[in-house]
């Protein structure tokens, strides 16, 4: 990716898992843009909010979801999951790359690892490009 | 219900090369219900559209709408003026809505968004099945409620063909046979009687096969 554009990642995750994005650091890469998405639960990340993302111009969407059999409403980070893999295919269909949407089962509160999650999207981002889309 | 299936995104893009205004109209009976042509199903096909012609560099512009049901003029009047504003209408309704749409908008060209496929039940959450033909003469009175025309895959009307094992079908071991699950049930329905009456071949000219049919209630005619 050109260093003179900044990325842009949309992130949408569960108020259980992460309570606040601002609690994470992600040093020495302060070139890109992130928007986030608080949701009560990762199962209402509809299909179209994330192609609406997209839309918007992120080159990245990443879903954070707590890890399988601890989602407070029993099986809603199984729903994101699934709808996450339907709307990569469809990406990979419409040719922006299914590898732009990501999605990550952290624990609640481990911000180490929501900033690594970050570090890994910007690093494919290098490769993948901007969004072609916008 | 009528179940349908949402046609892959690269056909779609071919059905609407023409068209540089185009309506996604959906449908918020059937289609709804089977995922391939509610107001959700609308706006997913329609942002995947914007993001697909924007990455190819085509200008296009697209609007949503999704009226009630699409096979009844009623309701299909509330899209006019969003049909009239766009160059054609990619509808997500069954192919009854289609031509219902194409009836009533003789100047605006009508695509179809989805492959119409059976008439069927939701089985569990996002499982369809074919339980009806609509072959236009209905026993499932003597059959226990299971329709042998339909989920037989011999269309066997007179016993089990003998071939199936563990109560699957030898067509597809994945499909329950239609006849052991009917003599299952008569026998529940303490109706095992009913397999000694003989079915005579089937009359097809009440199905597809005499040519489209119609069905009119003068009592309901104005």
């Amino acid at each position: 990716m050109n260093d003179d554009l900044k990325p842009k990642i949309t992130l949408f995750h569960c108020i259980n898992t992460v309570s606040e994005i601002g609690g994470f650091s992600l040093t020495g890469r302060d070139n890109f843009e992130l928007h986030t998405v608080k949701l009560p639960c990762s199962s209402m990340v509809k299909d179209v909010f994330l192609l609406r993302a997209f839309e918007a111009g992120s080159d990245a969407v990443v879903v954070l979801v707590c890890p399988e059999g601890q989602c407070r409403y029993v099986e809603g980070n199984i729903r994101a999951k699934k709808r996450v893999a339907w709307v990569r295919n469809l990406l990979d269909e419409i040719g922006l790359d299914g590898r732009r949407l990501s999605l990550s089962n952290i624990s609640a509160g481990d911000n180490g690892a929501a900033s690594q999650i970050i570090q890994n999207v910007l690093k494919d981002l290098e490769d993948l490009g901007p969004n072609p889309a916008v | 219900m009528i179940v349908g299936e949402q046609k892959p995104i690269s056909e779609i893009k071919e059905i609407i090369a023409p068209y540089k205004k185009i309506l996604i109209l959906g449908c918020g009976t059937c289609v709804k219900t089977c995922f391939a042509g509610g107001e959700d199903e609308v706006a997913v096909l329609a942002s995947a559209l914007r993001l697909a012609c924007k990455k190819d560099g085509k200008e296009i512009e697209i609007e949503e709408f999704t009226i009630e049901r699409q096979c009844e003029d009623e309701f299909i009047q509330e899209s006019a003026p969003a049909i009239s504003r766009n160059d054609g209408v990619l509808s997500l309704a069954c192919g009854a809505g289609v031509q219902a749409l194409a009836r009533r908008f003789a100047k605006s060209p009508v695509l179809p968004g989805v492959n119409t496929t059976f008439i069927g039940v939701l089985e569990k959450q996002g499982v369809f099945t074919e339980e009806c033909s609509g072959c236009g003469n209905c026993r499932l009175d003597i059959f226990g409620g299971i329709c042998p025309v339909t989920r037989c895959a011999k269309k066997l009307l007179n016993g089990p063909c003998g071939g199936s094992q563990n109560g699957k079908c030898e067509v597809n071991p994945e499909t329950d046979c239609a006849w052991q699950m009917i003599i299952e049930r008569l026998g529940i329905l303490g109706q095992m009687d009913n397999l000694r009456i003989y079915v005579p071949p089937k009359n097809w000219q009440t199905s597809l096969s005499g040519g489209p049919r119609k069905l009119v209630r003068e009592d309901h005619m104005i």
